[in-house]
C-alpha cells in the first residue's frame, strides 16, 4: 500500500542527511610507501542523530574524523571525493571559506584530553577565545558567565573556580568536560567526537558516556561518535558505521545491525564483546590488521574471513543496499545470516 | 603569581643553591692565583724590582701568610663588599668594577633585547613559512652570524657604518655623559653584540615554534577555527619561549665573554675592558675582582630565569612549589 508512487523509502529519508560522504580516498606517504588511509568511502551522516562509527585501531576512523574538518596531517599526499555538507562540498572550498565552518558549524572532541589544552593557557582563556571566533563582539563577563553556564551542563563542579584553572590542575574525565563544553559552546550543527572515552578509565568513560547521552535531550545537532568499543556505540548511537582497513564495511541503524549483521567482520567484531551471560572466555579475530600500504582489489577483511569464495578475492566488494536504510560491503551479504 | 609559602620557600632554596655556587667560584678563583707558577711579586713588579721591595710587596699583599689564613681573608673580604685592591695604582677593585659596571650592563642587554626583538618574529615567521624562499635565506644568514665571531662583526661594522659611509662615530663612547651622543654611539657595539643572537634565537624559536605547532593543544585550536595570528603569536609562542629563556640563561656568559671583545675594539670603557687590562698587566687582584662579578651577574641572571619559567609555565611552577616543600 504506497501512498506515492514509486516511493521506497521511510519517513526519516525525505531529510536529505546533514553531511553525505562520497568516494572519500585519502592517501599518505609512508617509509614503506603510500598508504591508502581511506579507500572509497561514501556515508552518510542524517540529521539530529547519533552516528557510531567503529573500528578496530589503523581502521581509518580518527582520519575521517580529521578529513570531515579537512585537518590532515602533513603526510598526506591525495584527497579526492566529495564532502557534501549541508549542499556545500567542503572540497571545492578555499582555505578561508573552510575555516568558517570549523569552530561554527562543526566542532570536533578529540582522543586524548590531557593534551588537547594548551598547558600555559587556563581553561577559562580557551574557552572565552572560541566564544570570540563565534562572536567577536561578546563581553568578557558575558563570555565568562557563557563558559561557566556550559561547564556546569556538562557537571563541572565550582565552574567559576576552574575557568581560572591550567589543564594540568583538572583529572582526565574533566578536562573531557571541558572539551565538551568547548565543542557545546559553539552550537555546531555537527559534533565530531573522535575517541572521547579511550584515554579515560572505565569509571570515568562510563561517566562521559552518560553525559553525552544527557546531551541527545539538549542538543539538536547531529553527532559522529567514533570508538573502538562497539557495545558502548550500540548503547549510545542511532546509526552504526563499522569500519575496517579504511573502508566502510557496513552501516545502517545500530539495532538493526547489532540484531542482524550482513558483514563477516561486524559479526565477529560482536561475537568479541564481552557478552555478560557467557562463560567470560574472550574471543578475538584470527589473524592481522591489515596493512594501509597494499595493492586493493580484493575484499579487505578476505585474509581474515571465514567465508571467502573466489569473488571475494578478485574484486573489491562494492558497498551494495540491504533493504532500504542498511549497506553492506560483501557479497555474500545476503546468504550469510547469523 | 601570589606569593604562596611554597612559593617562598622554592625562592629560598634557589638562593641557597645560588649562593653555594657563588662561593664555589671564589674558591675556584682562590685556588688559580694561588697556583699561579712564578713569584707573584716579581711576575706584577717586573724583573727590575729589588730583592727589598718584592718582600714589602709580599708582606703588603698578605702573601707570607699561611694559604688558610689567605683564604680566610679573601672570603671575608669579598663578604663585606672587599674585592681587593690594585696592586699597580692601590684603588680598591670593587670601585673600579662599579665604575664600570652599568656599561657591559647595559651593552648587554641592549644585545638581548635586540636579538629577541628582531629574532622571535623573524623565527616565527620561519616557521610558519616552513620551505620559502625566506627560511631558506634566514637559514643562511642565521648559521653565518652565528659563525662570525662578534669582534669580527664589530671591526666589519666600524670599517662600513664609521669609515666608509661615516654615518655613526668610531668610539664606543664619549664621555661627555650627553644621552643622544651616547646612545648614538651605543648603536654599533650592540648590533655587533646581537647579530649572531638574533640569528641563534630566530633559529631557536623556528624549531621549537616548529615543534609547538605540530602539538594536540594546537590542532584544537586549528578545529575550532582560531585565526593564524591567534594561534601562532598568544597559544604557540608562549610555548615557545620556554626554551628560549632557557638559552638565554646559559647564554648571559657567553654575550659577556663577547662584550668584552666588542668592549676592546669599539674603545667602550667595561668589565670586558677591565678583565683584558688586568690579564695584560697580569693584575690578579683586578682579574680575580672582576671575574667574581662576572660569576655574580650570571648567578643572578640565571637565578631570575629560573623564576620566570615558573611566571610562564604553571606546571614548573607546581613542580616548584613541591620541590620547595620540606621533606
Amino acid at each position: 500500500m504506497r501512498l506515492i508512487p514509486g516511493w521506497h523509502g521511510r519517513i526519516e529519508m525525505t531529510l536529505s542527511p546533514l553531511m553525505q560522504i562520497e568516494n572519500l580516498s585519502v592517501d599518505a606517504a609512508t617509509e614503506r610507501g603510500t598508504a591508502h588511509l581511506l579507500h572509497h568511502v561514501s556515508l552518510d551522516i542524517a540529521r539530529g542523530r547519533i552516528l557510531g562509527v567503529v573500528g578496530e585501531s589503523g581502521s581509518g576512523k580518527s582520519t575521517l574524523a580529521s578529513c570531515l574538518l579537512r585537518l590532515l596531517p602533513s603526510n598526506v599526499t591525495r584527497v579526492e571525493g566529495r564532502l557534501i555538507f549541508d549542499g556545500v562540498d567542503l572540497m571545492t572550498l578555499d582555505a578561508d571559506a573552510m575555516n568558517a565552518y570549523r569552530g561554527r558549524r562543526i566542532a570536533m572532541i578529540f582522543q586524548d584530553p590531557m593534551t588537547a589544552l594548551n598547558p600555559l593557557f587556563t581553561i577559562g582563556t580557551h574557552l572565552i577565545d572560541v566564544l570570540r571566533r563565534r562572536d567577536s563582539g561578546i563581553d568578557r563577563e558575558l563570555a565568562l558567565a557563557t563558559a561557566e553556564a556550559m561547564l556546569t551542563t556538562v557537571g563541572v563542579p565550582d565552574a567559576r573556580l576552574r575557568l581560572g584553572a591550567y589543564p594540568h590542575q583538572l583529572s582526565g574525565g574533566m578536562r573531557q568536560r571541558v572539551m565538551i563544553a568547548m565543542a557545546l559552546l559553539v552550537e555546531p550543527d555537527l559534533l565530531l567526537a573522535d575517541e572521547p572515552t579511550t584515554a579515560l578509565d572505565a569509571t570515568i568513560e562510563a561517566q562521559i558516556v552518560q553525559l553525552f547521552d544527557e546531551l541527545r535531550q539538549r542538543f539538536s545537532g547531529s553527532i559522529v561518535f567514533i570508538s573502538h568499543h562497539l557495545g558502548l556505540v550500540a548503547e549510545l548511537c542511532d546509526d552504526l558505521c563499522v569500519m575496517y582497513g579504511g573502508t566502510v564495511v557496513e552501516t545502517g541503524p545500530v539495532a538493526d545491525v547489532v540484531a542482524d549483521p550482513r558483514h563477516p567482520y561486524t559479526k565477529a567484531l560482536l561475537a568479541c564483546e564481552i557478552d555478560p551471560d557467557g562463560d567470560g572466555k574472550l574471543l578475538s579475530i584470527r589473524g592481522d590488521v591489515p596493512d594501509p600500504v597494499n595493492e586493493g582489489g580484493q575484499c579487505v577483511f578476505a585474509p581474515r574471513c571465514g567465508h571467502v569464495i573466489a569473488g571475494c578475492v578478485s574484486n573489491e566488494p562494492p558497498l551494495q543496499a540491504i533493504g532500504e536504510v542498511r549497506r553492506a560491503a560483501c557479497i555474500r551479504a545476503h546468504e550469510i545470516l547469523p | 603569581m601570589g606569593i604562596t609559602a611554597e612559593t617562598a620557600r622554592y625562592l629560598a632554596s634557589r638562593l641557597v643553591t645560588s649562593i653555594i655556587i657563588v662561593f664555589g667560584a671564589m674558591l675556584l678563583l682562590f685556588t688559580l692565583s694561588a697556583l699561579v707558577p712564578g713569584d707573584p711579586a716579581v711576575t706584577l713588579l717586573g724583573p727590575q724590582a729589588t730583592p727589598e721591595l718584592a718582600a714589602h710587596f709580599i708582606r703588603e699583599m698578605g702573601l707570607d701568610q699561611p694559604l688558610h689564613i689567605r683564604l680566610w681573608r679573601f672570603f671575608s673580604n669579598v663578604l663585606t663588599g672587599n674585592l681587593g685592591q690594585d696592586v699597580l695604582s692601590g684603588r680598591y677593585v670593587t670601585g673600579m668594577v662599579g665604575a664600570v659596571l652599568p656599561s657591559t650592563i647595559i651593552l648587554t642587554f641592549m644585545a638581548i633585547f635586540l636579538a629577541v626583538l628582531f629574532g622571535v618574529p623573524l623565527g616565527c615567521f620561519a616557521a610558519t613559512h616552513r620551505g620559502s624562499f625566506f627560511d631558506h635565506v634566514l637559514a643562511i644568514l642565521s648559521v653565518t652570524f652565528i659563525a662570525i665571531p662578534s669582534f669580527v662583526v664589530a671591526i666589519f661594522l666600524l670599517l662600513v657604518f664609521a669609515i666608509w659611509l661615516d654615518w655613526l662615530p668610531v668610539l664606543g663612547t664619549s664621555g661627555t655623559g650627553s644621552f643622544a651622543d651616547e646612545a648614538k654611539r651605543m648603536i654599533l657595539p650592540t648590533i655587533a653584540l646581537a647579530i649572531g643572537w638574533i640569528g641563534f634565537i630566530a633559529r631557536l624559536v623556528r624549531s621549537s615554534m616548529l615543534e609547538i605547532l605540530g602539538e594536540n593543544h594546537i590542532r584544537t585550536m586549528r578545529a575550532y577555527g582560531l585565526p593564524e595570528r591567534l594561534i601562532v603569536y598568544k597559544y604557540a609562542l608562549k610555548n615557545a619561549c620556554i626554551p628560549i629563556i632557557a638559552i638565554l640563561g646559559l647564554g648571559i656568559g657567553r654575550l659577556l665573554g663577547g662584550a668584552v671583545l666588542v668592549e676592546i675594539v669599539f674603545s667602550r670603557p667595561g668589565l670586558g675592558r677591565l678583565v683584558y687590562d688586568a690579564i695584560a698587566a697580569r693584575n690578579y687582584p683586578v682579574l680575580q675582582g672582576s671575574v667574581l662579578v662576572v660569576v655574580l651577574l650570571f648567578v643572578v641572571t640565571n637565578l631570575l630565569v629560573d623564576l620566570s619559567y615558573s611566571a610562564i609555565d604553571p606546571r614548573i611552577r607546581r613542580r616548584a612549589e613541591r620541590e620547595g616543600m620540606p621533606k
